[in-house]
């Protein structure tokens, strides 16, 4: 056994003395990191046969690189806030060449954007216009799991800044397999594993999305084209409609809605006050997911209120039957790209005849 | 700067770049001083000052405690060192603490006291460099050690990077020395450097983060009552997920300075094989344990005064150990815990010392000693007692109504890595890792080396910092 201060009470401790075991280290060194090197290869090209393409990790520094914008100078631009619906479904290439500026994409998937509408509305560096989406079951339930974001572009060190810059530098454009669905503890918990009795497990969402550089989102094709991947997407939808959710603290689903609505009231209060041109929309879904909407969050009782206690325009679909008319949505929720490319044009249209922007700007 | 992230991927490869060129030895010390400024910068920029003053500071008290004549004069620069490091201690990582326990005491006098939300970033590290500097002046002040010949030494000595926000907490005896005459790591060295780093990177992104944390986290923060199972296996899960994560920052520092010619000591010594707790702290986190033990322990009296006052300095030892981990009394009952097994066992050996186990018994002692450590990670871990409570009331069998938590994945994997973890520490019980890897057939070897490595590579780790950077 080796010594160490734990066997020296007392004393000056002396210079320690590592040995290196008598083996050929540097011919080792090699042999694992081609060992290394070729189990990587093979991982990057398991998931390539399976349609997996590069894309850009979609975390709280790249949603911190878009924030930074507003206050390097874009803080007339158009922003979009949201669920993953405004991430998806509204294209910023085509929203680009027709309003001639590329928005700021702030929408995150799987979580409520009142965060980032109040993060917004306590910036006075932002005086441009809001394009908020209005997913239900997210923007009603409160539900929000990426609350953190703001908190960590406030506190970001510059270690996380260069690592991100190295990260979409040297690795996000050229490795399909960095992508959380197909990291090492995601894919052995979707293993067949005995179903352990009384948990209730939801599968974890699946990869939908191929993100850009600069959050430019589209769904992924496998989504679109793999009939059975995107039965699985289906399933995995379905497996939420279990009604509304009420609050942690016993309130009633009603309850939840209207605390949600009074935050929403006092941002959009704010950024008024300030300017910022705000206007809600709900963008469309279909098969289950919109008859699960319709059963669970009628618009009277959710998007009604949101409209009158806010003071802020909407769009709502279902009140512009041009708006979705054709459009595909493979697993309910959103759009294929090629929809999403017509949609795009159709609401920036919309958007610009019904709601222009009152300093003149176009959207 | 956090060792598993891809920035220090770069800045190491720079580090070992600059330091392989012909250059001199001042100018390569120059060079991994500003470095170590760079890797802690790297975190929150102004916090360079707090080092810069920990280390000034230091310096001249030790120059100071050198010049003196006279007890009295000596004492005063020793304090002058011990009040400006744990000043600073007090007030960033104790300030909040202190002050919500006085409004609390004064709230019990029915006094409605309500100060300003204290709004105190803990700086990274700052547990760690302030026990590095103060045992410099201490060791002079006790006649063990002599100053450091050089600033640019004593600097480093305090900053280097590898030791410098995490541990080992190294010992200027330890470091100085190393800095007096050039090195340079040998092929052999830089390559087992590299092999260390890559070991201890996959304790931690792997088997902590990725495979232990998720279990811990469902059941000390998933805000429901766990049954016996989820409660266990959430708190196993901690303990695999604490050591996995705190060695893995030891072995990768160590590595890190092998790879740059560099000796760093051990600090940890596969301590789940521990028999008894004054074996675990033998074990566990050597570098701190071992710090308390000469500069608390003894100066209280250590076990030279009779059995109560020995009872008295262990557990006061242990008391404050707790609190350097965290500011909150779940810590202090966490180090009390670990002082109360300390005095009970210290009696038990006293009344037994005729005892010797054997194989049997002493793998059931193993055993015992890993249970009741668990039973203190629960206080560790949870965020409050309410928290601690209902996991310990779990792991009795007393929330017997609640529902399970965990999915049969998470159960499985943690069982799998808990008892792999166990039945590693009690092989290597005596052995170290050298002793055997050296034994190893070299393919083997390199086929770990290369599956961790991509192991690492495929956890797809978002960088999440240490444990114990937050202490």
């Amino acid at each position: 056994m080796r010594l160490t201060a734990a066997d020296r009470p007392g004393v000056a401790q002396p210079v320690p003395v590592r040995d290196v075991p008598p083996l050929p280290w540097p011919r080792l060194l090699l042999a694992a990191l081609l060992l290394a090197v070729t189990l990587t290869a093979a991982w990057e090209a398991c998931w390539r046969s399976q349609g997996a393409v590069p894309a850009f990790r979609d975390d709280a520094a790249l949603w911190t690189l878009q924030r930074d914008r507003i206050d390097r100078g874009e803080g007339d631009a158009t922003v979009l806030v949201g669920s993953s619906r405004s991430f998806f479904d509204v294209q910023l290439p085509v929203w680009e060449r027709l309003g001639g500026r590329r928005p700021v994409q702030l929408s995150l998937v799987g979580t409520s954007p009142l965060f980032a509408l109040e993060d917004l509305a306590d910036d006075p560096e932002f005086r441009g216009a809001l394009l908020v989406d209005v997913a239900p079951d997210l923007f009603f339930t409160g539900f929000e799991n990426k609350s953190g974001f703001a908190e960590y572009r406030a506190k970001q060190s510059p270690s996380e800044r260069v690592g991100k810059w190295l990260s979409m530098t040297f690795v996000e454009p050229y490795l399909a397999f960095y992508h959380e669905d197909y990291a090492l503890f995601p894919v052995l918990r979707r293993q067949p594993w005995p179903q352990r009795p009384g948990v209730r497990g939801l599968t974890a969402v699946r990869r939908l999305e191929v993100i850009g550089r600069d959050r430019a989102t589209h769904m992924w094709a496998r989504v679109e084209d793999d009939p059975e991947y995107r039965e699985l997407t289906r399933r995995i939808w379905t497996e939420r409609f279990q009604g509304r959710p009420g609050g942690p603290d016993g309130a009633t689903p009603g309850q939840v809605a209207d605390r949600q609505v009074a935050r929403a009231a006092a941002a959009v209060a704010k950024l008024r006050a300030r300017g910022v041109h705000v206007l809600f929309v709900r963008h469309p879904t279909g098969g289950d997911y919109l008859a699960f909407e319709r059963r669970a969050f009628p618009r009277t009782t959710t998007w009604d209120p949101l409209l009158a206690r806010t003071g802020a325009p909407g769009i709502h679909f279902e009140d512009h039957p041009g708006l979705e008319a054709g459009l595909e949505f493979p697993e309910w929720s959103h759009m294929s790209r090629a929809s999403a490319e017509r949609y795009t044009e159709r609401l920036y249209r919309l958007i610009e005849r019904e709601h222009p922007r009152p300093d003149g700007r176009r959207w | 700067m956090v060792f598993n992230t891809l920035t220090f991927v770069a800045f190491f490869a720079i580090v070992l770049a600059l330091h392989s060129l012909r250059l001199g030895w001042t100018t390569k010390k120059v060079n991994l001083l500003l470095a170590s400024y760079v890797f802690y910068a790297a975190w929150n920029p102004p916090f360079i000052l707090l080092l810069w003053i920990s280390t000034v500071v230091d310096w001249y008290a030790a120059q100071g405690l050198v010049r003196a004549e006279g007890k009295a004069k000596r004492r005063a620069w020793m304090l002058v060192s011990v009040v400006a490091n744990l000043g600073m201690l007090l007030y960033f990582k104790y300030g909040s603490f202190l002050l919500g326990n006085f409004t609390a005491l004064l709230a019990s006098f029915g006094v409605d006291y309500r100060p300003p939300a204290p709004d105190i970033v803990l700086p990274v590290g700052i547990s760690f460099y302030t026990f590095a500097t103060m045992s410099y002046t201490l060791d002079i002040y006790l006649r063990r050690a002599a100053p450091a010949r050089s600033f640019l030494d004593y600097a480093l000595f305090v900053t280097f990077f590898p030791h410098l926000v995490a541990g080992p907490i190294m010992r200027p005896t330890e470091l100085v020395p190393q800095f007096e005459v050039p090195r340079r790591a040998s092929a052999q060295q830089l390559a087992f450097g590299l092999g260390l780093m890559t070991l201890g990177l996959f304790n931690k992104v792997v088997l902590a983060d990725t495979l232990l944390s998720g279990a811990a986290e469902r059941v000390f923060d998933g805000g429901r009552a766990p049954g016996m199972l989820d409660a266990w296996i959430g708190t196993l899960a901690f303990s695999g997920q604490i050591f996995c994560d705190f060695a893995g920052y030891s072995t990768t520092a160590i590595g890190a300075a092998l790879c740059l010619g560099f000796a760093m000591p051990d600090n940890f010594r596969f301590p789940y094989a521990a028999v008894g707790f004054s074996d675990f702290w033998r074990r566990w986190h050597i570098t701190l344990s071992s710090w308390l033990r000469d500069y608390l322990y003894i100066p209280l009296g250590g076990n030279r005064h009779g059995p109560l006052r020995t009872a008295a300095a262990l557990m006061g030892t242990m008391l404050l150990g707790g609190l350097w981990h965290g500011a909150a009394w779940t810590f202090v009952v966490w180090g009390g815990l670990h002082g109360t097994y300390l005095v009970v066992e210290r009696g038990l050996r006293a009344r037994f010392a005729a005892w010797q186990p054997g194989p049997v018994a002493l793998f059931a002692l193993g055993l015992l000693t890993y249970a009741l450590v668990n039973l203190t990670w629960v206080f560790f871990r949870a965020k409050d007692f309410p928290t601690a409570w209902q996991v310990l009331r779990g792991m009795t069998g007393f929330n017997g109504d609640a529902r399970p938590i965990l999915a049969t994945a998470f159960v499985a994997i943690v069982t799998a890595v808990v008892a792999g973890l166990l039945a590693a520490h009690w092989y290597m019980r005596e052995r170290t890792l050298e002793s055997v890897v050296a034994r190893a057939p070299p393919t083997l070897v390199a086929v770990l080396w290369g599956v961790m490595a991509f192991a690492i590579v495929i956890s797809q780790g978002t960088g999440n910092a240490f444990i114990y950077f937050q202490f």
